[in-house]
């Protein structure tokens, strides 16, 4: 007998198993003032007229569940590479909490750990280890300096790959699975399209396994057919490695073939977040609203 | 204070500044090695009191690189400043002293900076590494073992590591906090996958303590296995950029390798040296011109460490029945 939840189609990711869980994080940018305090409202905005400080973040809370992509929405300004960079620590939060969980070998769950307590090198062993980013200019991913090659193998270097030949095995290995011609593996990546570079950037963000796949405006500048093409292959990886992910685009188009769940960001708040489905075909916020008409 | 006890301050001060011992300055005087219009090893008090918390600093944190005010001296940066101000900040009137520059003792960078010290100090020189107690260098770790009194100081031009592949300071003291050493690795490999071996000959990277990567300066490859474990302080002074590192004894230090591509040393046990045929040192090469038309002339081998060189000579010549 299906569960009174389950036949009203209500949102039960309450019962999934969380990865990453955002606790009313904030990110300022600026000094910020007692003024800055009393914007509490989307419809105030997120820029301070006494002191001119942004409030990229105002009290984002999200919980990312294992295997999903949760899809993050909004205008430009609406905070949400800031949210994503967040979740990669490569930004300081100013408050919140952001928890990680993980399963061991075992299977049994490991406590959580609140990332934003990490010193700079746990962060950073944790970026390495635990995420991958892709980012909309390939020049803020890869290292124009080194080869494709160098470039994915630089996590694999990180992660204590000491094995010259064994690390090009899982490079090369990488490529195919990335849809990237294997005998060009030592070419420069100013030798590549924007969509190949694209796929370089997945396939190095993927070289250490890692337990989230953030990404962030990936198919932006990419023309169609390329666009499709990287979808194509992100909705593959997802398929075949389950992996946990977190997708932000301002292209409503995008959001709605790959995300499960979406949140609607604008001026730094949350301002509708559930199924994807619901949000494109009965917005509940008038900015939603707006998004999805303009959209259509 | 009465005038008299101030008159005695004065002149004590005046007397025996920088050396501690009067008898000391007055040896100095008669052998006519320090001119004293100079301060006792040319920098003042203050700076070479900066030098050396920056040294101890460097030595608490093993391969760090601390920042110093590099002075200004009479010798042009990039000339050795970095080693000069180490070696001036460290230096007593008991010291004897050893400058080397690519292991030769006669070279003219490091006749120059002897005279320098020489002239600034007073302090006696030799050529043999074992009499010495602090000895200057750069290119090479004397042959010799060296022993745990011994302070070998080398000359820096590029302190850091990550230079090559971070230009920006900043960014590159970031990832040296982070022990994010990604990108260096990536450039070890991709020597590798170009030339089928790590294509550095000097200034090659290491890990000091498991934790900080070090450039050991353009010694060659043979000597950076030389650092390992070594019983001496060796001590590092960048004057162009201002740095200061350290390796304290029995420090570890491994060289950046991978496990199919091992680190290896230009050593060569079947080249010996032409004058004391040594085949356990570090040799340079050299083309010997044929004095015959008939044959097209041979390269030579000599120690790079002269003095080693021709101690071994001078011991052959002893032994060798005439």
């Amino acid at each position: 007998m299906m569960n009174r939840q389950a036949m009203h189609g209500v949102d039960n990711r309450e019962k999934r198993e969380w990865v990453i869980e955002g606790r009313d994080l904030r990110k300022r940018y600026g000094h910020g003032c007692s003024y800055c305090d009393t914007l509490t409202r989307v419809e105030q905005g997120n820029r301070c007229a006494a002191c001119g400080s942004i409030t990229a973040c105002a009290g984002i809370t999200f919980a990312l569940a294992r295997g999903e992509i949760l899809g993050i929405v909004g205008e430009s300004g609406s905070g949400k590479s800031t949210l994503m960079q967040l979740v990669n620590l490569a930004l300081p939060a100013d408050s919140g909490e952001l928890w990680y969980r993980e399963p061991n070998e075992t299977g049994a769950e490991r406590a959580p750990v609140n990332l934003l307590t990490l010193d700079k090198y746990a962060r950073r062993t944790f970026r390495n280890q635990r995420l991958g980013i892709v980012y909309q200019r390939p020049e803020l991913g890869l290292n124009m300096n080194f080869s494709v090659g160098g470039n994915v193998a630089e996590k694999l270097l990180l992660a204590d790959w000491r094995h010259v030949g064994r690390i090009r095995e899982r490079t090369s290995e990488l490529m195919r699975l990335t849809e990237l011609p294997t005998e060009r593996i030592d070419d420069a990546p100013r030798m590549f399209s924007g969509g190949m570079l694209q796929r370089v950037q997945i396939a190095k963000a993927l070289s250490s396994n890692p337990a989230v796949l953030l990404l962030d405006e990936v198919t932006s500048g990419l023309d169609l057919s390329v666009q499709a093409r990287v979808l194509d292959l992100i909705r593959h990886i997802q398929w075949e490695l389950k992996m946990t992910m977190l997708l932000v685009s301002h292209d409503l188009g995008v959001i709605k073939q790959l995300a499960g769940r979406t949140i609607v960001m604008k001026a730094g708040y949350i301002v509708e977040q559930g199924l994807t489905d619901q949000i494109l075909e009965d917005p509940q916020h008038p900015y939603t609203q707006l998004l999805v008409s303009s959209a259509l | 204070m009465s005038q008299d006890a101030l008159g005695q301050l004065l002149h004590d001060l005046t007397t025996a500044t920088g050396s501690g011992e009067p008898s000391v300055i007055m040896e100095q005087e008669t052998r006519g090695g320090r001119e004293l219009l100079y301060n006792f090893a040319f920098i003042d008090e203050d700076s070479k009191r900066e030098v050396r918390r920056k040294l101890l600093k460097g030595v608490a944190l093993p391969g760090h690189l601390v920042p110093f005010a590099s002075r200004d001296l009479p010798i042009a940066r990039g000339w050795g400043t970095g080693g000069l101000q180490v070696t001036l900040a460290l230096v007593e009137p008991r010291d004897v002293i050893k400058v080397i520059d690519q292991g030769d003792d006669d070279s003219v960078n490091a006749v120059n900076l002897r005279r320098l010290i020489q002239k600034t100090t007073g302090i006696p020189f030799t050529t043999d590494t074992t009499e010495a107690t602090i000895i200057q260098s750069r290119h090479r770790i004397p042959e010799e073992t060296l022993r745990d009194d011994q302070i070998l100081i080398l000359q820096v031009p590029m302190a850091d590591p990550l230079r090559w592949v971070e230009p920006n300071i900043e960014r590159a003291t970031e990832m040296h906090a982070e022990a994010d050493y990604g990108h260096m690795w990536v450039y070890m490999y991709e020597s590798v996958v170009r030339s089928g071996d790590m294509n550095i000959a000097s200034e090659y990277p290491v890990i000091v303590e498991n934790r900080y990567m070090m450039d050991t300066t353009p010694i060659p490859r043979y000597d950076v296995a030389r650092l390992h474990m070594a019983e001496t302080l060796y001590l590092f002074g960048a004057g162009r950029e201002k740095r200061v590192y350290a390796v304290p004894p029995y420090t570890h230090i491994a060289p950046l390798e991978f496990e199919d591509y091992p680190f290896t040393t230009e050593h060569d046990p079947t080249k010996r040296c032409d004058k004391c045929g040594a085949n356990d040192t570090y040799l340079t090469s050299h083309f010997v011109e044929s004095s015959t038309l008939e044959s097209a002339g041979r390269w030579a081998y000599l120690c790079s460490d002269t003095s080693y060189c021709q101690k071994r000579t001078h011991a052959r010549v002893e032994v060798s029945p005439i």
